[in-house]
């Protein structure tokens, strides 16, 4: 068996992970860290304008090899293993969650409170955006004060956003740029946007992505990163209940087990592979798991829901500006009382729809040439404002990621499967969002002579989070606010997986300000020696 | 009725062998695309695409499509998805397809007026079930991939709104507050 020791270990190798170990390493430059993933490294930057121009020419996968076959679950909203994660091709939008998430009990009586102050949690939001490079403009709304300038100013808004915005704003309902991890100057060793209109692969590094994080630390001499590595069961030491090693399997050398052993570990594989750890790591003495003593291991998976529509508008809009730039509004994040609680962000983007090239005209006959071009050219003159408002729901404990014990890896693994439940409260709640919905739609649509053209609600919870819960109560949570597990006082759980519930907005910047949150208190415990 | 294994081995030999033979043709009509079918294709893109790209413009599409068909990968991996995920990977070359299209349409496109030549397109679009203009060429029907290769492009999108938009192009940040410029050269 091959062993490796280091100071920290940490499972996972996304954007918590990267955080996790850069903010680590900054703190205790002595201590040795080593991250293990499944996937593989994708550093090939030099080719990404190349990968981009396939993936416009030819539909083909932008991030080729970001996936392994057999390392599936069921419910997952992204496929992407890879170092890096789900943040190699996110959309680097880093809008804040409010006060309300971390306060639902005690401000409307609904659902947790998260043993947080929000003052506590804005010191950090603030230190994510300085380490991501996130450029944005002030909310209009006092409540969303902060305490710190963005780092850098916002994108300026393309002729679109600002017919948009125009358009919007005729609803009463202020709108802003929203924030996003994209330099709009050089920034952090990264070049400036170019709008090259395909974030999801972006070809110059001006959207953040973990991999220049990883790159960075692989410079230092006391940092590892190990990919292509399966990490498949905690152990604990034989008395007592503190983690003593990962044992993982390379997907190069599968017939070699390796051990990873360290003073510290710490979960970094989000809100999917975590909890499925910690599942998969039972043992005679802890039969349902590792930091499981609450039995919420795998429960209350969160999410939020979303209702969009696509509105018709009375203004020239340019299709293909700068498509993933949008508008946000957040004045519905604060409702009155519990009577009226239907939070939620509410979205802008340029869009095509109802406005793009089609093969039969309206009496289903072919068009061809000049037919088909004349025919697109009269549905073009008015534009397309593509709206969504995702909303605040949230979970029942029985919203669960289990061991589906009739689907299994190549090792012979259960691999987690994800059914998501809502709570009877929200269930109650679901008329009465969907006519806001409805209503909020025709408002925004009849204040500037537009036309709802269709509607539709999700069919999946967006920006997943949960199953390791954070809290103060260890019959209720599984580990602390700073992540530290009830159970295992070596064994951290970083990022998503420790949200009670996932707001109603955009969850990666609150998983990177938890992430440093932990890494203080990770370093202050080698700190103390 | 037993079969003896040597039959089987026969069998067995000779899929292979039909099964090798029939890739390296594929590759072949690939790689040779569109082969004794230029003119066709070239008089199918007088056909589907916009006068206004002019006879050079449509010369210049048609070649463009070669290439793009030549530089087709099948099996290459796909995106995976968002929300509801699914690995999927392209599909064989369309180039077999679309040269027996090309080869049903050589008569009517290489000779007769413009309105018997349309009347055949679409004709021969009906027959194949063509609702729509696939996202991507799918290799259903040639026209209707050549179409959705034009008229899904950031060109065909700048056309369309006679403005230099330059969807898929990194164009910098500066200057994006201002509508785009109207296409030089066009009305």
């Amino acid at each position: 068996m091959q062993r490796y020791e280091s100071d920290v270990c940490i499972v996972g190798g996304g954007i918590t992970a990267a955080m996790l170990a850069l903010k680590l390493s900054e703190l205790q430059p002595q201590l040795s860290i080593t991250v293990v993933e499944a996937g593989k490294r994708l550093f090939d930057a030099e080719n990404r304008m190349a990968y981009r121009q396939r993936s416009i020419d030819y539909a083909e996968n932008a991030w080729p090899g970001d996936f392994i076959e057999d390392q599936a679950a069921q419910g997952v909203i992204s496929r992407t293993m890879a170092v890096g994660g789900s943040a190699l091709h996110w959309g680097g939008t880093c809008n804040r969650f409010s006060e309300e998430d971390l306060r639902l009990k005690s401000m409307f009586g609904l659902y947790a409170d998260w043993p947080l102050a929000w003052n506590e949690l804005e010191k950090f939001y603030c230190e994510a955006e300085r380490r991501l490079g996130v450029s944005g403009e002030p909310s209009p709304f006092a409540e969303d004060q902060r305490s710190e300038p963005y780092p850098m100013a916002a994108m300026a808004m393309t002729h679109n956003l600002i017919e948009l915005k125009k358009w919007a704003e005729q609803s009463g309902i202020p709108f802003q740029t929203t924030p996003q991890a994209k330099n709009t100057e050089p920034y952090d060793g990264r070049a400036k946007c170019i709008r090259c209109n395909t974030c999801t692969v972006c070809p110059t590094g001006a959207r953040y992505s973990p991999d220049y994080t990883f790159r960075r630390l692989l410079q230092r001499k006391n940092f590892a990163l190990h990919d292509q590595t399966l990490v498949r069961k905690l152990v604990l030491d034989d008395a007592k209940s503190t983690v003593a090693a990962a044992q993982a399997v390379n997907y190069q050398k599968p017939d070699e087990p390796v051990e990873y052993r360290a003073p510290v570990f710490a979960l970094a594989s989000g809100y999917c592979w975590s909890p499925h750890l910690l599942l998969l790591s039972r043992s005679p003495r802890f039969p349902n798991g590792l930091a499981n003593s609450s039995g919420l291991v795998g429960r209350y998976m969160c999410g939020h829901a979303f209702q969009s529509a696509m509105i018709e508008i009375d203004a020239k809009i340019y299709p293909g500006m700068n498509e993933q730039h949008g508008l946000i509004s957040r004045q519905f994040f604060r409702v009155k009382d519990r009577e009226h609680f239907v939070r939620h962000d509410l979205r802008v983007w340029e869009s095509a729809a109802g406005h793009e090239p089609r093969l039969r005209g309206a009496d289903g006959r072919i068009l061809l040439g000049d037919s088909l071009l004349a025919d697109w050219r009269q549905r073009a003159l008015r534009g397309t404002a593509r709206v969504r408002g995702y909303y605040d729901v949230h979970p029942d404990r029985d919203s669960s990621l289990t061991l589906d014990a009739s689907a299994k890896n190549r090792f012979g693994d259960p691999l987690p499967k994800i059914e998501h439940r809502l709570d009877a409260a929200t269930q109650a709640r679901r008329d009465v969002t969907r006519e806001h919905f409805q209503q909020l739609f025709q408002k925004l649509a009849q204040a500037g002579n537009g036309k709802v053209l269709n509607t539709g609600a999700g069919n999946y919870l967006d920006h997943p989070a949960g199953g390791c819960r954070m809290g103060a109560d260890p019959a209720a949570s599984v580990c602390d606010s700073f992540g530290q597990t009830h159970d295992h006082e070596n064994l951290f759980v970083a990022g998503s997986p420790t949200l009670p519930n996932a707001g109603c907005t955009n969850g990666t910047l609150t998983f990177v300000a938890l992430t440093l949150r932990a890494a203080e208190r990770v370093a202050e415990r080698f700190r103390k020696g | 009725m037993l079969i003896g294994r040597r039959t089987v081995l026969r069998w067995a030999a000779s899929l292979a062998g039909a099964l090798r033979v029939s890739s390296v043709r594929v590759w072949a009509q690939a790689a040779n695309f569109p082969a004794d079918q230029a003119d066709t294709l070239r008089a199918l893109a007088a056909v589907v695409l916009p006068a206004e790209l002019g006879a050079a413009g449509v010369d210049r599409t048609a070649d463009a499509f070669v290439i793009w068909v030549r530089g087709y990968r099948a099996g290459a991996e796909m995106d995976h998805g968002y929300g509801v995920t699914r690995l999927r990977s392209k599909g064989a070359s369309p180039a077999p397809n679309y040269l027996r299209h090309l080869e049903a349409l050589r008569e009517a496109l290489l000779s007769g007026d413009m309105e018997s030549k349309r009347q055949a397109v679409t004709a021969a679009l009906e027959q194949a079930k063509i609702t729509d203009l696939p996202r991507t060429p799918d290799g259903r029907h040639v026209a209707a991939d050549l179409m959705a290769f034009y008229f899904r492009s950031s060109d065909a999108n700048d056309l369309c709104y006679r403005a230099a938009i330059g969807r898929d192009l990194c164009r910098g940040l500066d200057g994006s507050e201002r509508a785009p410029a109207p296409l030089k050269g066009r009305a």
